[in-house]
């Protein structure tokens, strides 16, 4: 987006300028915090070359943008981001979920028209547990959008289906795996679970073995479910995969670095 | 002070998913009961099942009444939700035989309670 919006933002800002409301715009500054995380690529780019490094020019063009939409929204428009390098990412209030994605839609200087995806999040330890983020991409200004919201498990969002068509699939993904439900949804019903399967399997506190088990049974001639007993041991589970992902990322720690060290040296 | 934050959690403003009151979140748990004991016959018939009506309307019985217990407005609805989306694909017959036989359970063995039949049984 970078260039052309900041083309299509020129005139905008002196038009601002002159009319001397200027005033107003620290104002918008103060209230959304640009994060600096200011990442090992600056410093030492040979070492981490897979990192990509950062780029000044697109990370203000992208703050500024955010700080603009934070201006034209500022009833829903909670905080703006610079997530990484250029990441812009806006998190507005559940109620600013419709204005929020046609203002992103329809608005001249945005032209998000496509609905990449539609993710959920489920921070338990949080009151409102469930994130909703839309991703959004811009054909026009080659660029891409996070917009966030939040929920809980008993309160309804508002269907981004009357601005984004394609998000119907999205939402019922969504209702199915975390059970966040949309208000006027064209037709919310599941759409990756099995019929009568209970519960929502991406919430965190769904067990990874489930509830059930499925089997079929040659007796009744069927398929069954029946509730899932596992021993004390099979139910341990370890979270670190059994593949080394990063291994030049490899920290040794405790006893580990004090063996393999003098092998090197020799 | 305590006090004044409980009163405030206690009136805070939700937004309702259906119903704005009991009444009307009672009227469609209803509702969903009444279109569910009618589409019982149907559904026995369409999937050919070991079940008659009237074993059928007793599970859907026991089912209600197993969230008797459920008084928040929003939690009711969202059963009423669940329920509603079940009766529309057993109606459909998107289901198959299987799904409308797992309300039944009919394969799970009641787990052991005495010593003995644990020890048999292997676990624990």
């Amino acid at each position: 987006m970078a260039s052309r919006i900041c083309q299509f933002m020129r005139p905008l800002a002196y038009s601002v300028a002159r009319k001397n409301v200027l005033n107003s715009i620290p104002i918008v500054y103060h209230k959304f915090q640009v994060r600096n995380n200011s990442g090992a690529a600056t410093t030492t780019p040979t070492k981490y070359s897979t990192i990509a490094t950062r780029n000044e020019a697109i990370r203000q063009h992208l703050t500024q943008f955010g700080a603009y939409v934070a201006e034209c929204l500022p009833k829903y428009v909670q905080k703006v981001d610079v997530y990484h390098h250029d990441e812009l990412e806006i998190m507005i209030h559940p109620d600013g979920v419709i204005p929020v994605l046609t203002f992103l839609k329809d608005h001249t200087n945005a032209q998000f028209m496509n609905i990449v995806d539609i993710a959920g999040v489920d921070k338990p330890s949080l009151e409102n547990r469930f994130e909703i983020v839309y991703m959004l991409q811009s054909i026009q200004f080659n660029s891409r959008i996070r917009v966030k919201t939040y929920t809980d498990e008993l309160t309804p969002i508002e269907s981004a289906c009357s601005v984004y068509p394609g998000a119907n699939w999205y939402e019922r993904e969504i209702w199915d795996m975390f059970g966040v439900f949309f208000a006027n949804h064209p037709d919310l019903r599941r759409i990756l679970t099995d019929y009568g399967f209970e519960g929502h399997p991406f919430r965190k506190d769904f067990p990874l073995s489930g509830y059930v088990e499925v089997r079929y049974d040659d007796e009744v001639k069927r398929v069954v479910v029946e509730p899932l007993e596992l021993a004390q041991e099979f139910r341990k589970f370890e979270a670190n995969t059994p593949w080394e992902t990063f291994p030049s990322h490899r920290q040794l720690e405790g006893k580990y670095q004090k063996t393999t060290k003098p092998e090197e040296k020799k | 002070m305590a006090t004044n934050r409980l009163v405030q959690q206690g009136v805070k403003q939700v937004k309702p998913l259906l119903s704005l009151d009991r009444t009307e979140a009672r009227r469609r748990v209803l509702n969903l009961y009444k279109a569910w004991y009618r589409q019982i016959p149907y559904t026995v018939n369409a999937f050919y099942i070991p079940v008659t009506v009237k074993q059928g309307r007793e599970k859907l019985r026991e089912l209600f009444m197993k969230n008797k217990h459920v008084t928040d407005i929003r939690a009711i609805d969202m059963l009423v939700i669940k329920g509603q989306m079940d009766l529309v694909e057993t109606a459909n017959i998107w289901k198959q035989r299987n799904h409308v036989m797992m309300f039944f359970k009919d394969t799970v063995n009641p787990k052991p309670t005495d010593f003995l039949s644990k020890f048999y049984e292997g676990n624990d």
